[in-house]
């Protein structure tokens, strides 16, 4: 429950009434008027309070003042003391002192943005102590990593390094044991990851962009890395991919890897995601151009449609056919075959050339031996003399 | 998320009415159990809190994740799925 501001000026009577006769003081006359009271309460009550709650003493106290005392940038002492120790109204102020425009906070937002504050507060702590990337990512999902956070980066780093070698042995041995293929993607991850991070070991919050981005991706298209590294174990090709993976979650570790030690090293990089996280960004302007100081540049690349998590022989029992190839195939079961077409086109060509000739009244000798080769019957092929001879006879006589 | 569901699909082409908030892409049998078992037991009650959270991503996340307990990509995929409903019938 939120502690109210305690103005005694803004309390009834009857409240402060009540008030004094809680704390056992005595009550002037009845008719004396509302100062009184206030005065009598502030006297007795804030005294009884300055004696028990010290602290809350000063909250109070700030709270009066409108936040006009400690509102200076003090690294690593929360200005706001407690968050949950302010009214709505003003934590709603503090959040918009942040930056951050906040809904209603009702009772089951409260929660949420008091939590907010609290990353905000102190990641303004850590902010000095950072380069001040302005890569706003999506939070991780431990929540233990804010309390990690001690603005010590290079040496989350150097020992996140040396975590590094250390899991990649632990996770050769237990790569032999276990089938799972993200075990292998680890491994390789991590000898890649090391010799990259050694490489570049200025470039922090390039790790962290680069982290995001895998992370990103590789929660979007968990499936097909996963696929791809089937193939691809221990290409370097893939290696953002595996990166992706064995920064997933924690919990995905601790399954395949059973190593609490191999649980650390993805929650050392996030740290570093952690601590830029109040400059509000949308995580699709991560992608260009931010990267490329490690030489790391993660591609864009659309997922498998439905893959989701299912493996691909599963979600398509036959060769994925779209409807009109169906149609079609279904027609073309009905229709002729195409070559029959043409077959049959060319017998009957054939036939109706025959036909014109025979009805021709051209050169005689070269029909009579055409119809000779093809009628080798020698009945078939005097009829067809005979024909010929009695239609080219009306011609002659006709040219004549 | 570029790619959706069925479920998605199935949940944004329609007011949603009455239906569970098992209904929602993203939340299956056991985050569905125990939405209800927080009071979120329709889908418009989820609908109630994501509005008041002004359909913020990030602290639609970070609620649905303490309330039920889902991992980013159900979180992603709820939030997909609620702010597509929005677009379309809000």
């Amino acid at each position: 429950m939120p502690m109210f501001v305690e103005d005694p000026a803004n309390f009834s009577k009857s409240r402060l009434k009540s008030d004094l006769v809680a704390h056992n003081v005595k009550l002037p006359p009845a008719k004396s008027k509302k100062e009184v009271y206030v005065e009598l309460h502030m006297q007795h009550i804030d005294q009884k309070k300055t004696v028990e709650f010290s602290s809350d003493e000063e909250v109070e106290e700030d709270e009066e003042d409108d936040m006009e005392g400690e509102d200076g940038e003090n690294p690593g002492d929360a200005e706001m003391p407690d968050p949950s120790a302010l009214t709505d109204d003003d934590l709603k102020a503090a959040l918009l002192k942040h930056g951050v425009k906040a809904g209603p906070i009702v009772a089951s937002t409260r929660f949420l943005y008091e939590k907010k504050l609290r990353k905000l507060l102190q990641s303004d702590g850590h902010h000095g102590q950072l380069n001040g990337a302005k890569n706003g990512m999506m939070y991780s999902d431990s929540e233990e990593e804010e309390e990690e956070e001690n603005g010590e980066d290079n040496d989350a780093e150097s020992s996140a390094e040396e975590e590094n070698k250390e899991t990649v042995e632990e996770s050769d041995q237990a790569d032999e044991e276990s089938s799972q293929v993200q075990a292998g993607s680890q491994s390789v991850a991590a000898n890649v990851y090391s010799s990259s991070s050694s490489s570049s070991s200025s470039s922090s919050q390039t790790f962290s962009i680069t982290e995001m981005l895998k992370e990103m991706e590789g929660r979007r298209s968990l499936s097909t890395s996963a696929n791809s590294e089937r193939a691809f174990n221990g290409g370097n090709v893939q290696h953002h991919w595996s990166q992706s993976n064995r920064l997933d979650m924690p919990s995905v570790v601790n399954r395949t890897m059973k190593n609490q030690s191999l649980y650390y090293t993805p929650k050392a990089f996030p740290q570093e995601r952690e601590m830029q996280e109040p400059v509000k960004d949308d995580f699709k302007h991560l992608f260009p151009a931010e990267i490329t100081p490690s030489g790391i540049y993660a591609t864009r690349r659309r997922p498998i449609k439905g893959a989701a998590g299912r493996p691909i022989q599963y979600m398509y029992p036959d060769t994925p056919v779209s409807p009109m190839t169906l149609q079609r195939r279904d027609v073309e079961r009905r229709l002729v075959p195409v070559h029959i077409q043409i077959l049959v086109f060319v017998t009957v060509t054939c036939l109706l050339y025959l036909i014109y000739v025979c009805v021709e009244d051209n050169t005689f000798s070269p029909i009579v031996s055409l119809l000779d080769n093809l009628n080798p019957g020698s009945n078939s092929g005097e009829a067809l003399l005979h024909k010929t001879e009695a239609q080219d006879t009306p011609a002659l006589s006709e040219w004549e | 998320m570029s790619s959706t569901s069925q479920k998605h699909k199935d949940f944004v082409a329609e007011p949603m009415g009455e239906k569970p908030v098992m209904a929602l892409a993203g939340i299956g049998e056991v985050l569905g159990k125990r939405l209800a078992e927080k009071g979120f037991d329709k889908a418009y009650v989820v609908l109630g809190q994501f509005l008041v959270l002004k359909k913020d991503e990030e602290l639609f996340r970070d609620w649905i994740k303490d309330t039920c307990g889902a991992n980013v990509k159900q979180q992603g995929d709820c939030y997909g799925c609620l702010k597509e409903w929005c677009d379309a019938f809000l």
